[in-house]
């Protein structure tokens, strides 16, 4: 954030300056704290389990008395979790950046052009959004089957596409309203063709919608469970949540919670190093002094 | 496409009273318009298209999948069973209840989480990676983790209210759930408000600044309008999540003392139950119901809904 | 930020790779007759599995189809394919209550002739009646599941007999200051209806006629109620007992500060105390279930493997089941995975191993003779969503009027009309 510098700057002004940069800072530090506290507390509570040995999985305690790497050993020893790992990277990979350039492309029609069934295709795809889709597993799950896309990628990858874009389309024509339109036509004078004034100009403005639209629907493809059990059979095409509800503990009756802990906690990690990376490019005030140039 | 919106239709008659003819610009933006929606509109449809139309279908059947052939169509009759359930009502209000309290907190928090995410001087990228870690987690595992946090016999909060368990009591448990629900979603709310924010001109708030204005009227006066697009999205898409929610009630109670929601009892009805037909209205109902909020929401925001812009601006 | 077109199209390929790739992987190898088991996730059943393989000598080759850990999940797996005509699935492995709704609905291939003889050999009455639907055999019992009463001995030396005297010591210990507590699953699932199905039973009473088509609901289940409110309302029982199952339950009793006396749980709960808390597992002692006038006639729970109507391979398939649930193949279970055997002969005190995983063996045996079973009918399902909700909170039954609304609900759920909660 930058800062109004008045022209005539008075000799302690630059303590008093730097002092108040301090507090601003100081007050930011402490907002900051807060907020990782609330967020990662319950989170810390899943990694202090898997790190417990199964009998300390009911002591009360927050923080692990003897502290064992076992459960991650023991996720790993069998091929299942890797090829859970595997399809899930994959199968979100492949789903987010699809549903990303397809609606960006309805978006923009949506938020630039006039054409008729605009309002329906909106309609229609807020429909797809409000639907309960415990009911639509049944018929897609025949449907797959009958087109040989049960227990495979595609078979994932399409209901992901669908469930992704009404969020998609909204958010990003959210974003493309809010490009002046200046800005599209001061390109296209100076000699740009429509696809080039869409990629100099547009594009990066439209970043901050992107990439937020990138992260959600990627969350929501990794986080998946209801498809991910219902159209998959083998580890062939299984994600990571439906495999964490076949791990066995000791007996019938006793849930893992260690290595579901385990499982969670390493699961999590593939979304912090994608969200960390997209993050960046939520940038701030990217329109501001694009009209007057 | 032509640079001008209009070009001029040189030799053609006046309109007369039916459509007006259509220039080659418009028709050049109608036809790029249908081409750039196609490939999303016909993924969509082609997915649900028939399973929607086939769980509306059943839901006017009288179809139990153990009894089939006793299979047979009812019309609304099904409608009314569902309606005139005194569990149907109760499943209704506590789903009712959940949604209202935490989409709220949810808005409060999640504008100032993004606020914060947006504006901090310190640690900006661990921030807000770290505030979307709640949201990534896979929701059974965070419920599970709540479950054992707040059991009477294994959790570091259970001791927080007293000797009573708290899940087993009605008021303490629903708070359990919403806390549980604000913690998980919060973040989506404030990525998708601090992306709006980040279409607020720096410079009209500079500008706003040097008129006088105090934060909260910068907050109200020109943050806010700016993100009023952002704002119905995030609202829209959350409060539709929410009324469907199972998950942390399922691991947190199993619905006992009267928390169940409306997804859970389609849940039991359509695959337990195996009652097709039953399931399927309830399914249609929770649509009805969705829908009426969307349709509140859409006009109260009215000009930044998506598509209300005419466009066309070519 | 737009990538070139090279980097573009370097990506398009890897993803179509990455699609095409993933479809190739999927098809598996389909050499000679595939047998595919559909069972829980049991830790040593793949050692079983590779064992009836071996035996097969290359007829056929069983290969382990995974499902969901909770049953809920398993049967919600198979009926969606199932409902569908779904030809992969060979063999089913189907908890006891679900025999009735899938051989009704004709899911199941009947078991005639030697193989139903082999199946039913040897076996004892209680599982096997789990097995039966309208005296037709549709499935080969595979084990099977009692509860028992767990206690520590240095708190009671002398276990209770019947529930008036578990319910009275309960009270004496707690005024005592001591341990009290009795553990039981009371939270809204089908624990619950387990043990509630299990007092009506100790009390003669019955919950529906026994050709499954109407509620009966008579004294003995009236007064079944009455016992539940009594236990749960008197403070003797864990304070999140709407919230306990199997696994709460257990780990109340494991507690180093718990507070509990009697706990009524599966045996799988031995083995696991030795872990959790070896200064009580020293105690820890078990006995039969209490009853009413005697010992109590507990419920019976476990696992079937029935032969799909739509599989391809229908002869091999009963054969393959007949191996994975043999005697020898039920010992093996029985040993490494913590699940009592059906079959009789493997109850055998001389077998040291069998005695060592199961010191509780002959209580056990002794109560499968005389166990009671869930309600059978094809709409199990929803009788146990119904009860479960009707019992919940166990505090607020009123014995009359919870019969009449649990009559009024399970009839409605019997003619299939009615909204499930």
């Amino acid at each position: 954030m930058t800062q109004v510098t008045p022209t005539f700057i008075p000799q302690d002004a630059g303590k008093a300056k730097s002092r108040k940069e301090t507090a601003r800072k100081a007050r930011w530090t402490v907002v900051d704290v807060v907020i990782v506290a609330y967020a990662l507390i319950p989170v810390l509570w899943t990694l202090s389990l898997s790190f417990k040995t199964a009998e300390a999985q009911t002591d009360k305690s927050f923080f692990p008395s003897e502290w064992t790497f076992q459960n991650y050993k023991d996720i790993f020893t069998t091929n299942e979790f890797i090829r859970a790992l595997v399809n899930s990277i994959g199968i979100a990979i492949i789903a987010t950046v699809i549903a990303v350039v397809l609606g960006t492309m309805a978006a923009y029609a949506i938020a630039r052009l006039d054409f008729p069934g605009k309002q329906l295709l909106v309609g229609v795809s807020l429909l797809i959004a409000m639907f309960p889709q415990v009911s639509l597993v049944s018929p897609l799950f025949e449907m797959e089957r009958q087109l040989g896309l049960f227990d495979t990628w595609p078979g994932l990858i399409l209901p992901y596409i669908t469930f992704a874009l009404p969020l998609a389309i909204y958010t990003l024509s959210a974003f493309f309203r809010e490009i002046p339109w200046e800005l599209e036509k001061a390109a296209k004078m100076d000699g740009a063709t429509p696809a080039q004034a869409f990629r100099r100009v547009i594009a990066p403005l439209a970043a901050p919608g992107v990439f937020t639209t990138a992260i959600l629907v990627f969350i929501f493809c990794w986080n998946d469970f209801l498809f991910a059990i219902s159209l998959t059979s083998t580890e062939a095409s299984r994600t990571v949540p439906a495999a964490l509800s076949f791990f066995t503990g000791a007996s019938q009756f006793e849930a893992p919670t260690g290595t579901i802990s385990a499982a969670a906690v390493v699961i999590t990690i593939p979304i912090i190093i994608f969200v960390l990376f997209f993050q960046r490019r939520i940038v701030a005030g990217l329109t501001s002094g694009a009209v007057k140039g | 496409m032509s640079q001008t919106a209009e070009a001029p239709v040189t030799a053609a008659p006046p309109p007369k009273k039916g459509k007006p003819a259509l220039s080659e610009g418009k028709k050049a933006e109608r036809r790029l318009g249908l081409l750039l929606c196609a490939p999303a509109a016909v993924v969509m449809i082609a997915v649900t298209g028939w399973p929607i139309i086939y769980s509306v279908w059943l839901s006017l059947q009288r179809y139990d999948l153990r009894f089939p052939d006793q299979r047979e169509f009812v019309g609304f009759s099904n409608y009314v069973a569902v309606l005139s359930d005194g569990y149907w009502w109760t499943a209704f209000g506590v789903t009712a209840l959940i949604t209202v309290i935490s989409v709220v907190i949810e808005l409060v928090l999640g504008m100032l989480l993004a606020l914060a995410m947006h504006r901090t001087l310190v640690g900006r990228g661990l921030v807000r990676t770290v505030s979307l870690i709640p949201y990534g987690i896979v929701t059974v595992v965070a419920a599970f983790s709540w479950f054992y946090a707040w059991n009477a016999d294994t959790g570091y909060l259970a001791d927080l209210f007293g000797a009573d368990a708290p899940l087993t009591d009605r008021v303490a448990s629903l708070a359990i759930i919403i806390l549980a629900e604000v913690w998980k979603t919060t973040p989506f709310m404030a990525l998708l408000l601090m992306a709006g924010l980040a279409l607020v001109p720096d410079d009209l708030l500079k500008a706003a600044s040097m008129d006088g204005a105090t934060a909260w009227q910068r907050f109200t006066k020109v943050m806010l309008p700016v993100m009023k697009p952002a704002i119905l999205v995030a609202l829209l898409f959350r409060t539709l999540d929410a009324f469907r929610i199972f998950d942390n009630i399922f691991v947190l109670t199993k619905g006992a003392n009267d928390t169940s929601s409306v997804s859970m009892q389609t849940y039991n009805n359509l695959i337990k139950g195996l009652n097709l037909g039953i399931g399927s209205t309830m399914s249609v109902l929770i649509f009805i119901a969705v829908a009426i909020i969307a349709f509140i929401f859409v006009k109260l925001f009215g000009a930044s809904a998506p598509g209300n812009d005419p466009g066309g601006k070519r | 930020m737009r990538s070139s077109p090279g980097r573009r199209r370097l990506l398009a390929a890897a993803g179509a790779t990455l699609v095409a790739a993933s479809t190739v992987a999927a098809c598996g190898s389909e050499s000679g007759t595939q047998i595919n088991v559909y069972y829980a996730p049991e830790q040593n059943f793949q050692s079983v599995i590779d064992q009836c393989n071996k035996e097969a000598g290359g007829k056929y080759e069983i290969v382990y189809r995974k499902l969901p850990r909770d049953a809920d999940g398993q049967r919600e797996q198979m009926v969606r394919r199932l409902a569908a005509g779904d030809t992969d699935l060979d063999i089913l492995g189907l908890d006891v209550t679900w025999v009735p709704e899938f051989a009704e609905a004709k899911w199941l291939e009947e078991w005639t002739g030697a193989d139903k003889t082999a199946a039913e050999d040897d076996v004892l009455e209680g599982p096997l009646s789990t097995a039966m639907w309208n005296d037709k055999l549709y499935a080969a019992t595979k084990n099977t599941n009692v509860q028992l009463l767990w206690y520590d001995d240095t708190v009671t030396p002398t276990p209770p007999a019947t529930w008036r005297e578990m319910i009275d010591a309960a009270k004496d210990l707690k005024s005592q200051g001591k341990p009290y507590q009795i553990l039981f699953t009371g939270a809204q699932y089908e624990g619950l209806v387990v043990t509630y199905n299990t007092l009506v039973a100790s009390y003669g009473g019955k919950i529906l006629s026994d050709d499954g088509k109407s509620v009966v609901m008579d004294k003995g289940a009236i007064d079944a109620l009455r016992l539940l409110k009594e236990v749960a309302s008197e403070g003797i029982t864990d304070p999140s007992l709407t919230n306990a199952q199997e696994q709460q339950v257990q780990q109340a009793f494991e507690r180093p500060d718990s507070d509990a006396a009697f706990e009524l749980n599966w045996p799988y709960v031995y083995a696991a105390i030795q872990d959790a808390n070896p200064d009580r597992a020293k105690n820890f002692k078990w006995a039969r279930y209490p009853g009413i006038d005697g010992p109590g006639r507990v419920t019976v729970g476990g696992y079937n493997l029935a032969v799909s109507a739509y599989s391809q391979h229908k002869p091999e398939s009963f054969e393959a089941a007949l191996c994975l649930r043999s005697a020898e193949s039920q010992r093996y279970s029985a040993i490494n995975d913590g699940v009592p055997p059906t079959i009789e002969s493997v109850y055998d005190g001389d077998d040291a191993e069998f005695v060592k995983a199961y010191p509780m063996w002959e209580t056990i045996a002794e109560e499968l003779d005389d166990a009671a079973v869930r309600p059978l009918t094809v709409v199990y399902q929803n009788l146990s969503t119904i009860t479960s909700k009707v019992l919940s909170p166990p505090q607020d039954i009123d014995p009359e009027s919870t019969a009449a609304e649990l009559r009024d609900q399970l009839q409605k759920a019997l003619d299939s009309k009615g909204v499930l909660p």
